[in-house]
C-alpha cells in the first residue's frame, strides 16, 4: 500500500508540474519613432528665437542659441551650425518665401528656430502652522512666505530651408517655484530650458523607454 | 472492480496524460529554448524559435505572446499587435497576456498622441 502511495505522489507532482503556468518578466526598450526625420537634412541650422518680452540682465536668445548648439551638437550626428535671422515679427514662421529667401548655403538644411517668453513673479501668503498640544492656544503661528515663480514658453520650429515649410512644431511651457529669494532668472532659466530640451529631444528625436513584459511558458 | 483494477485505472489514467505531454514536449522545447534565448537577450533566436513553435502548434497563446513580446522590442509594432491579439484569442483570461497588451496599447497610444 506504502508502495502505491508513493507512485500516486510522484504521478500528482508530475502532472502539477505539467500545468503550471510559469512567467518571467523581461524589460524590453520600446522604441518610439521621432517626430520628425532628421536624416534627409545634412545640416542643422540654430538661427535666432522672437523674444516675446526682453530679459533683464542677461541675453536670453543667445543664451538660448548656444544652449540648444551645445545639446545638439552632442546629440545629433548632422552637422551643427548657427546663423544670425533677426526675426521682428512673430508670424514670421508662416511665412515660407522669407525663409526660403535666405541665402543659405547648404541645401538640404533644416533651421531651428522660435519664439520665447520668460516671466517672474513673486507671490506671497500667509502661512498657518500647525500647533503642537503644549504650545499656548493663543500664540499667533501664520508664517509670512514668499516663493519665486519663474515660467518659461517656447515655441520650437524646424524649417525646411528649400521649401521654407514648416516640418515640426511644438510648444513648451515650464514653470517652477523657488524658496530662496535670491534664486537669480538667469540660474532658473537654466533648470526650465533643461526641462524642455529633455521633452523636446525624446519627441523630436524618437527615444526608447523601458518597459516590463512578461513571456510564459504554458 | 477489484482494487487491482481500480489502481491500473488510477494508474493508466494520469499514464496517458504524460504521454499526451510527451507528443506535445518537442512544441514545449521550442518554447522554452525561446524562453532560454529571449533570457539572454537573443531576440532573433527567441523569434525563430518560438516561429516555429507556432507552425507546429498555431494554438500556443504563450508563443503568441512572446512572440509579441519579441516583435516589440524590435520596434515591429504592427506584428506585435497581431500576436498579442491572437494570444488574447486563445487564451482571453491569462492575466500576463493581458498586462502585456494593456502595456503595449498604452505605449503605442503615447507615441501616436505625440504624433498628432
Amino acid at each position: 500500500m506504502k508502495k502505491n502511495r508513493f507512485i500516486l505522489l510522484i504521478i500528482i507532482l508530475i502532472l502539477s508540474s505539467c500545468t503550471s503556468n510559469e512567467y518571467w518578466k523581461v524589460r524590453i526598450e520600446v522604441s518610439q519613432k521621432p517626430a520628425v526625420n532628421l536624416d534627409k537634412f545634412k545640416e542643422f541650422i540654430i538661427t535666432d528665437f522672437f523674444v516675446k518680452k526682453e530679459t533683464k540682465n542677461f541675453n536670453i536668445n543667445n543664451e538660448l542659441k548656444d544652449y540648444f548648439a551645445t545639446e545638439l551638437g552632442q546629440t545629433l550626428e548632422n552637422k551643427i551650425s548657427s546663423k544670425e535671422i533677426p526675426l521682428e515679427k512673430e508670424d514670421v514662421f508662416k511665412d515660407e518665401d522669407f525663409w526660403k529667401n535666405l541665402s543659405v548655403d547648404a541645401k538640404e538644411s533644416v533651421l531651428f528656430t522660435g519664439s520665447i517668453q520668460y516671466t517672474q513673479e513673486t507671490r506671497k501668503a500667509l502661512i498657518k502652522k500647525l500647533k503642537k498640544e503644549q504650545e499656548s492656544p493663543f500664540t499667533s503661528e501664520s508664517k509670512f512666505a514668499q516663493r519665486k515663480f519663474y515660467t518659461l514658453q517656447l515655441e520650437v520650429y524646424l524649417i525646411d530651408t528649400q521649401t521654407g515649410k514648416i516640418v515640426y512644431k511644438r510648444n513648451f511651457r515650464e514653470t517652477k517655484a523657488y524658496k530662496n529669494p535670491n534664486q537669480t532668472a538667469y540660474f532658473a532659466f537654466f533648470d526650465l530650458v533643461k526641462n524642455i530640451k529633455d521633452k523636446l529631444f525624446a519627441h523630436m528625436l524618437g527615444i526608447k523607454k523601458i518597459q516590463e513584459r512578461y513571456i510564459i511558458s504554458n | 472492480m477489484t482494487k487491482k483494477t481500480i489502481f491500473s485505472i488510477i494508474l493508466i489514467v494520469p499514464l496517458m496524460f504524460i504521454i499526451s505531454g510527451c507528443v506535445s514536449s518537442i512544441n514545449q522545447n521550442q518554447l522554452s529554448y525561446g524562453i532560454q534565448a529571449a533570457k539572454k537577450d537573443l531576440w532573433n533566436e527567441a523569434i525563430f524559435r518560438w516561429e516555429k513553435c507556432l507552425k507546429s502548434n498555431p494554438n500556443s497563446a504563450s508563443a503568441h505572446n512572446n512572440l509579441a513580446v519579441a516583435y516589440e522590442k524590435k520596434g515591429l509594432l504592427d506584428k506585435a499587435k497581431k500576436e498579442y491579439e491572437a494570444a488574447l484569442k486563445i487564451s482571453p483570461g491569462n492575466k500576463h497576456i493581458k498586462s502585456n497588451y494593456e502595456n503595449f496599447k498604452k505605449a503605442r497610444e503615447n507615441t501616436d498622441d505625440e504624433k498628432k
